[in-house]
C-alpha cells in the first residue's frame, strides 16, 4: 500500500522546482519567473515580470544573447548549455548554466522564449580553472618548443664546432709536426730559421682559430662578447689593421679614405679585429685585379665603417646565411677560415649596439658597420675643454 | 585550394547584378537564410563564411591575416575579383558591415552599393566618441566568451577539421547553425571587439545605406547616426526590429529596406 500523494501540484512543481525557470517576451521582457529563480537573485516572485532579460545580465552576457543566443535560438529553436551570469539584486553574480527553449504557434509566431537555469557557482569555478590551466599548459608548451628549438641549434652548433676542429685544427697542426720533423735535418741555419717560420704562422693560425672559437663560444653559447671600452680615436686603430693585411697581400691594392675626427667610444682591440675580417673577407673573395676600399666616417651621432671590394654579387640565398656560424662561401679553399669572421664581426658591432649591413651588387660588395659614437651611452667621453 | 573553397562561397539566384551577404561574429552564412533567398529572382546572389566559421576551411586561418579587419576585408576583395564583380551590392552585417567598407576602399570597382546593418566603426568609448562599452566590458566579453567556447573545442573541432571533405559529420552536433571554431572565434571576437575603423569611413565612395536596429546594445543610435554622418554618399534607416539582428528577427523589414535602396 502506497500512502505517499503523488507530485502531481505542476504549479508547485514549477514555482519551487530544483531549477530557475524564466519565460521572456518576444520583446525581451519577462513574462513569468519561478520563485526558486527569484530567491537565488534576491527579487520577490513579483518583482521578475516587467523586467528585461537584459537587466537581469552584465554586459558580456547581453552580448553573447545578442551575438549567439538570438541567432541560434531563431534558426533551430534552442540553444542548450551556456554559460551565464546572473545579477542578483544587491549587484553580486550568479554563475550558472542554462538552456533555451522558443514556444512557437503552430503559425510560427514567436509566444516565449523559455529559459532554464542551473545554479552553478562551483562548477563554473571548476571550468574557469581548465580554461585558465589549459591556457597555461599552452603557454608552457610554447615555451618549452622553443627552448627545444634553442637547444637543437645549440647541438648542431656542437656538433659543427667539433667538426670543425677535427678538420681544420689538423692542416697546421700536421704543418707544424712536419716542422718538426724536418728541423734536426735541417743542414743549414737558414734552412732551420725557414722551417721555425714556417712553424711560427702555422702556431699563428692554430691561435688565431682557436680565439674565433672562443669568441663563439662567448657569443653564442655564453651572455655575448664582452668589452673592454675606451674613448678611442680611432684612425691609427684601422691604419694598422690596413697595414697589417696589406703586408700579408703585397699584390692587392687597398684604398683607404678616413674622416673620423671625434673619439669613438667602442673597445679598440675588437673594433680592429671586426675591420680584418671584413678586410680578409674583401680580400679573398673579391676581383683580385680591382682594389678593395676601406672608409671610416663619424657622423653626428654614429661612427660607419665600410669595406667595399668589386666581383660578383653575393646570391640571395647566401645572403640570409652569412652571419651564421661556419657559414663559408662556395668557393671554399684550404686557406679559408672556419668561417666565423663575419659571424665574429657582427656579434662585435651588437655588443656595441650597432649592426652590419650588406649591399651588395654586380658592381660592388659591401659590408658597412653602423654604431652610436658614444657606445650604449653607459659612459660618455669628456668633452673636449 | 580555391578561394570557394576557402570561404565555402555559394552563389544563388538569376540577376545579372550580385548582391554579396556577409556575416557578423558569432554567426555564419544562414544568418542570411530568411533575407538572401528573396533577392535571388533580380539577383545573383554569393553568401561565404569567413575563414574561421561555417563550412569554411578552418586549415587556411592564418593568425598572422586575421588579426586585423583588413585581412577579413582582403578576403572578400579576393572573393569579388574571382567571381569577376563589377558594381555590385554589399550586405554586411555588424561586424562584416566595417570590413565591406575596408574591402570597398581597398577595391572601389567591386562594389557600387554598400548595406551596413547595425554597423559600428568602434565598440569601446574614446574621448568625445561614444561607442557603447568600456575596454574594462570588453575584456570581460572576451573572457566570458571563452567559457562558452569550452565544450564546442572537442566536440566539433576534429569532426569538421579531419574530415573538411564530408561536413554532414558535423551535423549531428547540437548546434548545426553558426558554428564555429572556438580558438579562431576567440581571436575574431578580440579583432572584432578592438578594432578601430572610424577613419576609414571618409574613404568610402560607394552609396550606402546604414540600417539601425531601434533598440541594440551592440551598435546604439548613436553609433549608426556616426557611421551615416562620416560616410560621404549615405543614408540611414531606423527599422523598428530590435535587437542587433534584424536580418533573423525582422527578415521582412530589412528586405523591404534593401529593396529600395537598390
Amino acid at each position: 500500500m502506497n500512502n505517499h500523494p503523488a507530485d502531481s501540484d505542476f504549479e508547485d512543481l514549477y514555482e519551487n522546482a530544483p531549477c530557475g525557470y524564466l519565460s521572456v517576451r518576444p520583446d525581451g521582457k519577462i513574462d513569468r519567473a519561478n520563485r526558486t529563480l527569484a530567491g537565488w537573485m534576491g527579487y520577490q516572485p513579483d518583482d521578475l515580470p516587467g523586467m528585461r532579460l537584459s537587466d537581469l545580465l552584465n554586459m558580456a552576457g547581453r552580448i553573447f544573447l545578442e551575438t549567439h543566443v538570438a541567432p541560434l535560438l531563431r534558426m533551430q529553436g534552442f540553444f542548450d548549455e551556456f554559460a551565464l551570469d546572473l545579477l542578483t539584486k544587491t549587484g553580486t553574480r550568479l554563475p550558472a548554466i542554462a538552456n533555451a527553449r522558443e514556444r512557437r504557434t503552430d503559425a510560427d509566431a514567436l509566444l516565449f522564449t523559455r529559459l532554464t537555469i542551473m545554479r552553478a557557482t562551483d562548477r563554473r569555478r571548476y571550468e574557469r580553472g581548465l580554461i585558465d590551466a589549459r591556457k597555461e599548459s599552452d603557454e608552457l608548451k610554447t615555451a618549452l618548443e622553443e627552448r627545444l628549438r634553442q637547444e637543437r641549434e645549440n647541438a648542431e652548433l656542437r656538433e659543427q664546432f667539433i667538426a670543425v676542429l677535427g678538420h681544420d685544427l689538423r692542416n697546421p697542426l700536421a704543418s707544424i709536426a712536419a716542422g718538426a720533423r724536418l728541423m734536426p735535418k735541417a743542414k743549414t741555419p737558414e734552412d732551420a730559421l725557414r722551417l721555425e717560420a714556417m712553424m711560427q704562422s702555422s702556431v699563428g693560425r692554430m691561435a688565431k682559430m682557436i680565439e674565433s672559437v672562443m669568441d663563439l663560444a662567448r657569443g653564442r653559447l655564453g651572455g655575448g662578447i664582452s668589452l673592454s671600452k675606451s674613448i678611442t680615436a680611432i684612425e691609427p686603430v684601422l691604419d694598422q689593421v690596413v697595414a697589417e693585411l696589406a703586408a700579408a697581400h703585397p699584390d692587392r691594392s687597398i684604398q683607404t679614405m678616413f674622416e673620423v675626427e671625434t673619439p669613438v667610444f667602442c673597445d679598440p682591440a675588437r673594433i680592429a679585429q671586426l675591420c680584418s675580417n671584413l678586410l680578409g673577407n674583401a680580400i679573398s673573395h673579391g676581383a683580385p685585379d680591382r682594389p678593395v676600399r676601406v672608409e671610416a666616417t663619424a657622423k653626428t651621432e654614429t661612427f660607419e665603417l665600410s669595406v667595399a671590394n668589386a666581383g660578383e654579387a653575393i646570391p640571395e640565398e647566401a645572403r640570409k646565411r652569412l652571419f651564421q656560424p661556419f657559414y663559408r662561401g662556395e668557393a671554399h679553399g684550404p686557406s679559408q677560415g672556419l668561417g666565423l669572421g663575419l659571424y665574429i664581426a657582427a656579434e662585435i658591432a651588437k655588443a656595441h649596439g650597432g649592426s652590419i649591413e650588406l649591399d651588395s651588387s654586380e658592381r660592388e660588395t659591401k659590408f658597412i658597420l653602423r654604431m652610436p659614437l658614444e657606445g650604449d651611452g653607459s659612459l660618455r667621453p669628456h668633452s673636449a675643454p | 585550394m580555391s578561394i570557394e573553397f576557402r570561404n565555402n562561397v555559394q552563389v544563388r539566384g538569376r540577376g545579372e547584378r550580385a548582391m554579396m551577404f556577409a556575416h557578423g561574429f558569432g554567426c555564419d552564412q544562414n544568418m542570411w537564410r530568411f533575407v538572401a533567398p528573396a533577392f535571388e529572382s533580380d539577383f545573383s546572389t554569393v553568401l561565404f563564411d569567413h575563414v574561421g566559421a561555417g563550412r569554411s576551411d578552418l586549415t587556411a586561418y592564418d593568425r598572422q591575416r586575421y588579426s586585423k579587419l583588413s585581412g577579413y576585408a582582403d578576403d572578400v576583395v579576393e572573393i569579388g575579383q574571382a567571381l569577376g564583380l563589377k558594381g555590385a551590392v554589399f550586405v554586411g552585417h555588424s561586424v562584416s558591415a566595417m570590413i565591406g567598407v575596408l574591402a570597398a576602399v581597398k577595391d572601389p570597382t567591386l562594389f557600387e552599393s554598400l548595406i551596413l546593418v547595425a554597423p559600428s566603426p568602434r565598440y569601446i568609448d574614446d574621448g568625445d566618441y561614444f561607442g557603447g562599452f568600456s575596454a574594462q566590458q570588453i575584456e570581460e566579453l572576451l573572457s566570458f566568451l571563452e567559457e562558452n567556447h569550452m565544450g564546442w573545442s572537442a566536440q566539433m573541432a576534429p569532426a569538421i577539421m579531419g574530415n573538411p571533405e564530408r561536413p554532414e559529420l558535423g551535423e549531428e552536433l547540437t548546434n548545426s547553425f553558426c558554428r564555429t571554431d572556438p580558438a579562431i572565434a576567440k581571436e575574431f571576437a578580440r579583432v572584432t571587439f578592438l578594432s578601430d575603423n572610424r577613419a576609414d569611413l571618409a574613404r568610402v565612395k560607394a552609396r550606402t545605406l546604414i540600417l539601425q536596429c531601434s533598440e541594440d546594445i551592440i551598435a546604439g543610435q548613436q553609433v549608426g547616426a556616426y557611421v551615416q554622418r562620416n560616410i560621404p554618399n549615405s543614408k540611414m534607416v531606423v527599422l523598428k526590429a530590435t535587437g542587433h539582428c534584424p536580418n533573423l528577427s525582422a527578415p521582412d523589414e530589412v528586405v523591404a529596406a534593401i529593396r529600395d535602396f537598390v
